[in-house]
């Protein structure tokens, strides 16, 4: 249930931070979380991400966990994701809370899959177990995985967006969706741990292939039948999750032991043999083939008559 | 900290009105949410001017959702209860401590140290939860999705470390005289239970006020019990009455 608020924030909006004094420029909308909304923000020609939210606490929550991420990947290459935290002045005369992040340029997943190609499926669906992994390994869970929330770069380069969810394991799941929820489908608690994560990102493969078979069932289900094993005969009926469905069992139900372990199995899945030719010859290059048996048999026809 | 959940479709119509009865409880340390099921039809301007009042009273939150939206609902209300009980207790703390009575007037950096105490506190503090479902005819259609919603927040108080229970009642009582009935008592898990409330035809009446009196009754003897050889309620006790 979203909980945020209901204005938004006209282009060309100039926010500046109460305490730190930083001025920003609102471009647009980017997206809204379950706690507040994300704007495309520009500050001296560069450009960065601004999330504003509907409650103080759950947004110091939240980048009190962004910031014990960023203390443990000191050192490590990667990118500040937290870049300040501040509050504003919205037009209803209230004071909401903000932070700025890195800005993520990309698609959302199922717009990425849509525009270049179920191809890249598999490179992303393996990349995202890697950044999961990596956010594991701190002993967090991301706990929200869903197609919405995982955005996508050039070349298939995946980021998690909205933090809002993460948990440190062993505590309980702070922020989920019910359609990816291990406990919705009656396959484990709401306690966070790796194979928590594992389940949803089964659920996002079989949303991305089959939502509209997905949205059926969970209107048509009771309650007590939701079970990872109806979820499988949607991924046993689809082609391309079909020869996924063994993997998927193992997500579903809670067999891998992390994250690294599931995206070993996945590896394997990708270069598994007969993937690569996989897809039927395309049409133009069976035309091609005709084409050239029709050239090779005039030429051997000409030959046989001169 | 100790809550009520009250489920109901329409107004109360005998004995003590169930504002009055909220504010006892609230009076009594213990939180009143209330959600309104509307399916067909709308429950009238006073059923929702009942609604918001009694949650009002009760310190709670109230809702209007319909039985799909429901399971989702009472999680929701009772982890912002939750939330809301301790951010109370922490700025009354705050007011001592550091002669400011909110989180938002401190600047950001400083603000980390007490989010993550009452995210702890939140976590792990101990939880009751005493559901209070309208059984009336008219709700009768609607008990399914009910009990499915009682059993998902079931589920999530699991996941809590601190310890957490659930009890249900259903008002009117099925006993001739009674404004409400135990079904369920404390406990921490219902995952194999499909049907505990019952489906029998009760009484025309819905003595919502009374039902909550009952309801904060069964607590206070639960303390009474309690209080003999239970020390246990940990550091909430000193800052949540």
């Amino acid at each position: 249930m979203i909980t945020s608020f209901e204005w938004t924030l006209p282009r060309g909006t100039v926010i500046k931070g109460k305490w730190k004094r930083n001025s920003y420029r609102v471009e647009r909308l980017l997206g809204e979380g379950a706690n507040g909304k994300v704007f495309l923000v520009e500050r001296q020609r560069s450009w960065y991400a601004m999330k504003i939210g509907a409650d103080t606490v759950d947004l110091q929550s939240e980048v009190n966990v962004l910031q014990s991420i960023a203390k443990q990947r000191k050192g490590s290459r990667a990118e500040p994701y937290l870049v300040e935290v501040d509050d504003m002045r919205a037009l209803d005369g209230k004071e909401y809370p903000f932070y700025i992040m890195r800005y993520i340029r990309g698609a959302t997943l199922s717009d990425y899959l849509m525009k270049q190609g179920m191809d890249w499926f598999p490179v992303v669906g393996y990349s995202l177990l890697g950044k999961l992994a990596e956010l594991h390994d701190g002993g967090w869970t991301f706990s929200d995985v869903k197609v919405e929330n995982v955005m996508v770069a050039d070349y298939g380069r995946v980021e998690l967006v909205d933090y809002g969810g993460v948990t440190a394991m062993g505590k309980s799941v702070r922020q989920f969706t019910e359609i990816y929820d291990r406990g919705y489908w009656n396959a484990g608690s709401r306690t966070a741990d790796a194979r928590y994560d594992l389940f949803s990102f089964g659920v996002l493969c079989i949303q991305l292939h089959e939502s509209q078979r997905l949205a059926q069932l969970t209107a048509s289900l009771l309650p007590q039948n939701r079970m990872p094993e109806e979820l499988l005969k949607l991924a046993h009926a689809n082609p391309r999750l079909k020869p996924l469905t063994g993997w998927l069992r193992q997500a579903l139900n809670g067999e891998f032991k992390d994250a690294r372990e599931a995206a070993g199995s996945w590896r394997q899945w990708m270069h598994r043999p007969g993937q690569r030719h996989a897809t039927p010859a395309p049409s133009w290059m069976k035309g091609l083939f005709v084409a050239s048996a029709a050239l090779l048999a005039t030429t051997i026809y000409w030959l046989l008559n001169s | 900290m100790k809550q009520i959940l009250l489920i109901t479709d329409g107004c109360s119509n005998v004995g003590v009105s169930p504002v009055v009865a909220a504010a006892q409880a609230l009076a009594e340390g213990i939180t009143v949410n209330v959600v309104g099921v509307l399916d067909q039809g709308d429950l009238g301007e006073f059923g929702s001017a009942e609604i918001e009042e009694v949650a009002r009273a009760g310190g709670g939150l109230s809702r209007l959702v319909n039985t799909r939206q429901l399971a989702q609902t009472v999680q929701m209300l009772t982890r912002k209860t939750v939330a809301q009980t301790i951010q109370q207790a922490v700025h009354r703390e705050l007011q001592q401590v550091l002669g400011t009575s909110s989180i938002e007037s401190l600047p950001p950096d400083k603000r980390g140290e007490v989010v993550r105490v009452i995210d702890e506190l939140g976590e792990t503090s101990k939880l009751r939860v005493a559901l209070l479902i309208d059984g009336s005819a008219s709700m009768k259609p609607k008990l399914h999705a009910v009990e499915e919603a009682i059993r998902d927040l079931a589920l999530s108080l699991q996941a809590r470390q601190g310890q957490s229970e659930i009890a249900v009642f259903h008002f009117p009582g099925s006993a001739y005289g009674d404004d409400c009935t135990l079904d369920l008592d404390w406990t921490t898990n219902v995952g194999g239970m499909t049907q505990f409330l019952p489906r029998l035809q009760m009484k025309g009446t819905t003595p919502t006020g009374p039902a909550l009196m009952h309801v904060i009754d069964f607590y206070r003897k639960a303390d009474y019990g309690n209080r003999k050889n239970d020390e246990t309620d940990g550091m909430m006790s000193d800052y949540v009455v």
